[in-house]
C-alpha cells in the first residue's frame, strides 16, 4: 500500500505544481478569482465608517504586508473582516470590536498625532508590535482587540485562494494519506486539516 | 388534517421500515433482499448520493464567512451548536433546526439530529468497533439493570455480514476486550502516534492502534476509497464512506422491491386487537399535512432511539394505555449516551523534519484496559481513548509576538508537534434516565414534543477521574511538554450516542424486545435502532446496530416464509 500512496503524493505534487506554475500574481483580476471577495477599490463599507474601513485595511496590511505574496488588503481581507464582524458576531461581541477599533485609533492619534491609516510604514508597525506583545503577555485568557484582529486578518487571508495554495499548501484531493513523510516534500504548512 | 384511508390493498406491503439512518438503512437492504415489498419511510427530504451533496467539493474560498454561519441563522440552531462543530454553512442543512424540531429539558440534554434520507449516516464519526463477549455478559455479572438476552457467538457472524459489505478499515490485534472486524487495510499512524503507542506498549501493556473506521482504503463493493479531504460530513463523492445513501439504500433500491417515501412522519402504530399484532402505521405527510395509513405484514422501528421510542409512546391503544409493548413501564426509560471530553494534550519536541500528506479522517484508539478482569477501580466497566496528534498550522500564529513579513514567514512553515485525546466512557443504565411526552405542547405537525430527564451519575464520574489522569500519565511518559488536561461532561446527548429506551431482555416485564429485536408482546413489530441496547459498553455503536438490523430482518423474513409471523 504505501509505495502506491507514494505514486500517489508524487503525482499528486506534480499536477500540483503543473497548476500553479507559471501564474503570475496579477491584483487586477483577484475580485473575479475571488468571486465575493472583492478588492478593496470596490469595496463600499455597510458597517464600518469610511475611516474605520480604512484604518482595517491599513492594519490588516501592517498584519501581513505584501511581499513574494500579496498584502492582505489585495486578498479582500478587509471586507472580510466587515462580513464576520456584521454577520457572524454577535451584538455584543460587535460592539466590543468596534469600541476596540476605535480606542486603537485614538490611541494612535494620541501617541503619534496622526492618524494610523495616514500614517508612515515604521510608526504603524513599531505601534502595532507593542500593541501585539502586550496582548501577547497578558493572561492568555484573556481577548484584547488586536487580537481579534489578528486572528481574523489570518483567518481571512489562509482562506482565500491565494492565502491557502500559494503562501500555504493546499490539496483539495489528496488521495492518500502517509503519516510519516520528510517535510521538504509538501515544504509549506497546509492549508487545511 | 384530514383523515385520507385510501384503498387498503394500495396501501399494503409485506413489511414497513420507519426510518434511513444507519439501522434503517440495514433493514431496508436485508428485508427488501429477502424478496419482501418494502415501504420505507422517512419523515425529512430526499438526499440522492452525490447529486444531493452541494457543498462536497467546495474549497475554502469558495464558502462564505470561511464556513460560518451568520449570527442571525445560528439562533435557529442553539441546541444543535452545542456540540461546538456540527453547525458550518458546509454542513448546516444536514442538522434540524431547533426552532422548527422543539423539545424540552428537564435537566440539559442535547438531542443533536438530522432528518432527511440517510439521517445521521452522513453525517456520523464513522468509528466502528465490535461489542465484546465481556459486553454481552456485564449487566449479568455486575448485576445492573437486564442481562442481554443475546451473547457475542449470537451476533458475531453478523457483525461480519455487516462489515463485509460496509467496508471497515483497520488492524487486527486478537484482542478479547476489542474483537478484530473484516478488516480492509488500516490507515496509517503518523510518526508521533507510533511514538506513543511503543510508549504504552513498554511502559503500560497497553495497545495503541489506528482508529476503525467505515472509511474505505481501497475500492469496494462499487464504492471508492477515501481521498484523504476529511470533508466527510459534507457527503462524499466518491462514496469513500459507508452511509445510507451511498451503500445500503442503493442495494436495496436495486432489488426493485423498496418504495422510499420521504416527507412522511410515522405518528404511531397501528395495534390489532384481534390479531394481536401491528397491522400498519399511520402517516402525516409533511408536505400537505394529510394522514395515511400503510398495512404490513412486518414493521421495523429504525426512526432512531428517541424517534422510535415516541412513535412507540404515542402508539395508544386499550391493550397498551401506556405505549405499544409497553408492558415493562421500561420505554422510555434507561437511556445511555457514552460520557466523553475528559483527557489531555501536549506538545511534542522533535521531529519537526518529519510532516504528512493527506487528511486522514479518523485518529488514534486506545481500547479499553480497566476493569478487564474483575473490578479493581472503585467504579465498573470502562472506557477508550480517541485523539490524534498534527502539527499546529497557521492559528498558532495569533499568540505570536511576530507581526508583518516576520508573521507570514513564520506561519507559513508548521510549527511544533501536539497531540490532544479524550476517553469514551461506559455510562450505566438507569431506570430513572428517561424520556417521555409532553401531550400538552405539540410541534407544527400535531406531534407531542419529547421532554428529557437523563444524567450522568456517580459511577460515571468516578470513571472521569482516571479518564483525566490516565490520559496525562501516558502523555508525560511519551515525553509531552506543556501538558493540560481537560473534564468537560456538557450533557447526556453530547456524544450523539443516545440509546437504550426500549431496552431487550429475557423478561418481558422488565424490558421491551426480546433477543431479536422483537416487541416481546407485539412479534411482529422490531426495533433495532440504538432503542435496543441493554448496556452502552464504551465502543462507538453504530456498528452494532447494523448487524442488529441485518440480523432481526433476516429472522424477520424467515419467520415470515414459515408463516410463523
Amino acid at each position: 500500500m504505501s509505495s502506491d500512496n507514494k505514486i500517489d503524493r508524487k503525482e499528486a505534487i506534480k499536477r500540483a505544481g503543473l497548476l500553479l506554475g507559471g501564474v503570475v500574481f496579477a491584483p487586477n483580476i483577484l475580485g473575479v478569482l475571488n468571486g465575493c471577495t472583492a478588492t478593496p477599490g470596490d469595496w463600499s463599507p455597510t458597517l464600518f465608517s469610511n475611516d474605520q474601513a480604512r484604518l482595517v485595511t491599513a492594519l490588516a496590511d501592517v498584519i501581513l504586508p505584501a511581499d513574494d505574496s500579496p498584502a492582505a488588503s489585495e486578498l479582500g481581507v478587509p471586507q472580510f473582516i466587515e462580513t464576520m464582524v456584521d454577520e457572524v458576531y454577535s451584538d455584543d461581541q460587535q460592539q466590543e470590536f468596534l469600541d476596540g477599533l476605535d480606542k486603537f485609533s485614538d490611541d494612535y492619534r494620541a501617541e503619534i498625532q496622526a492618524e494610523y491609516f495616514d500614517g508612515n510604514d515604521t510608526d504603524k508597525y513599531d505601534f502595532t508590535y507593542h500593541q501585539n506583545r502586550l496582548a501577547v503577555e497578558e493572561d492568555p485568557g484573556s481577548n484584547p482587540f488586536i487580537l481579534t484582529f489578528k486572528e481574523l486578518t489570518l483567518l481571512g487571508y489562509f482562506t482565500s485562494e491565494v492565502g491557502a495554495s500559494e503562501v500555504l499548501r493546499y490539496q483539495a484531493v489528496p488521495g492518500a494519506y502517509e503519516g510519516c513523510i520528510p517535510y521538504e516534500d509538501v515544504g509549506k504548512t497546509w492549508a487545511t486539516d | 388534517m384530514n383523515l385520507n384511508i385510501k384503498a387498503q390493498d394500495a396501501n399494503t406491503y409485506d413489511a414497513i421500515v420507519v426510518g434511513t439512518g444507519i439501522s434503517g438503512g440495514w433493514s431496508a437492504k436485508e428485508l427488501t433482499e429477502n424478496g419482501l415489498n418494502t415501504l420505507v419511510l422517512e419523515r425529512g427530504r430526499d438526499v440522492k448520493h452525490v447529486e444531493d451533496y452541494p457543498t462536497a467539493t467546495l474549497d475554502p474560498w469558495e464558502l462564505p464567512r470561511a464556513n460560518q454561519v451568520t449570527d442571525e441563522e445560528a439562533k435557529h440552531y442553539k441546541k444543535q451548536m452545542r456540540t461546538g462543530y456540527t453547525i458550518r454553512e458546509s454542513t448546516k442543512h444536514w442538522w434540524i433546526k431547533d426552532t422548527d424540531q422543539p423539545y424540552e429539558e428537564r435537566k440539559r440534554f442535547d438531542w443533536i439530529r438530522g432528518y432527511h434520507v440517510g439521517g445521521r449516516s452522513i453525517m456520523w464519526g464513522r468509528q466502528s468497533y465490535r461489542l465484546s463477549p465481556m459486553d454481552f455478559e456485564a449487566n449479568a455479572k455486575d448485576g445492573i439493570a437486564v442481562d442481554w438476552p443475546v451473547r457475542y457467538e449470537d451476533i458475531e457472524p453478523w457483525y461480519s455480514h455487516v462489515e463485509k459489505f460496509a467496508g471497515i478499515s483497520g488492524e487486527a490485534l486478537g484482542l478479547p476486550q476489542l474483537p478484530d472486524s473484516e478488516f480492509l487495510p488500516p490507515m496509517a499512524l503518523n510518526c508521533v502516534e507510533e511514538e506513543l503507542k511503543k510508549t504504552m506498549s513498554d511502559q503500560f501493556g497497553r495497545v495503541l492502534t489506528i482508529g476503525r473506521n467505515a472509511n474505505l482504503t481501497q475500492p469496494h463493493n462499487g464504492r471508492g476509497k477515501c481521498m484523504y479531504r476529511n470533508l466527510c460530513s459534507r457527503g462524499c463523492p466518491y462514496g469513500g464512506y459507508f452511509s445510507s445513501n451511498a451503500s445500503t439504500l442503493p442495494a436495496a433500491a436495486a432489488t426493485g422491491n423498496m418504495t422510499l417515501r420521504p416527507h412522511s412522519i410515522v405518528n404511531a402504530v397501528i395495534y390489532d386487537e384481534e390479531t394481536g399484532k401491528a397491522s400498519g402505521v399511520q402517516v402525516v405527510d409533511t408536505e400537505s399535512g394529510e394522514m395515511y395509513e400503510y398495512y404490513a405484514k412486518v414493521i421495523f422501528l429504525n426512526a432512531s432511539t428517541v424517534g422510535s421510542t415516541a412513535i412507540m409512546l404515542n402508539s395508544k391503544s386499550d391493550r397498551f394505555p401506556n405505549g405499544l409493548g409497553n408492558d415493562s413501564g421500561e420505554l422510555g426509560h434507561n437511556m445511555m449516551d457514552h460520557h466523553f471530553r475528559v483527557g489531555a494534550n501536549g506538545v511534542y519536541e522533535g521531529m519537526e523534519d518529519e510532516y504528512y500528506w493527506g487528511r486522514r479522517p479518523s485518529g488514534f484508539y486506545i481500547p479499553r484496559y480497566r476493569n478487564l478482569n474483575g473490578n479493581d477501580r472503585d467504579y465498573i466497566r470502562g472506557f477508550g481513548y480517541q485523539g490524534g496528534a498534527s502539527r499546529e498550522g497557521w492559528e498558532r500564529g495569533v499568540r505570536e509576538l511576530a507581526i508583518g513579513a516576520e508573521l507570514k514567514n513564520l506561519v507559513s512553515a508548521p510549527g511544533k508537534w501536539t497531540m490532544g485525546m479524550t476517553a469514551f466512557g461506559e455510562m450505566l443504565p438507569d431506570h430513572s434516565n428517561r424520556m417521555w411526552l409532553n401531550y400538552d405542547e405539540t410541534d407544527k405537525w400535531g406531534q407531542p414534543v419529547v421532554v428529557f430527564d437523563v444524567e450522568f451519575k456517580e459511577n460515571e464520574y468516578k470513571m472521569r477521574e482516571d479518564m483525566k489522569n490516565d490520559a496525562a500519565e501516558m502523555f508525560e511518559a511519551v515525553g509531552l511538554k506543556n501538558i493540560t488536561t481537560f473534564d468537560d461532561a456538557g450533557a447526556p446527548g453530547l456524544g450523539i450516542h443516545e440509546m437504550g429506551t426500549a431496552r431487550m431482555g429475557r423478561d418481558p416485564n422488565t424490558s421491551v424486545l426480546n433477543g431479536w429485536n422483537q416487541v416481546h408482546s407485539v412479534p411482529n413489530v422490531f426495533v433495532t435502532d440504538g432503542s435496543f441496547m441493554t448496556s452502552a459498553a464504551c465502543q462507538n455503536p453504530s456498528l452494532s446496530y447494523m448487524a442488529f438490523s441485518a440480523r432481526a430482518a433476516n429472522y424477520a423474513a424467515d419467520q415470515l416464509k414459515k408463516g410463523d409471523l
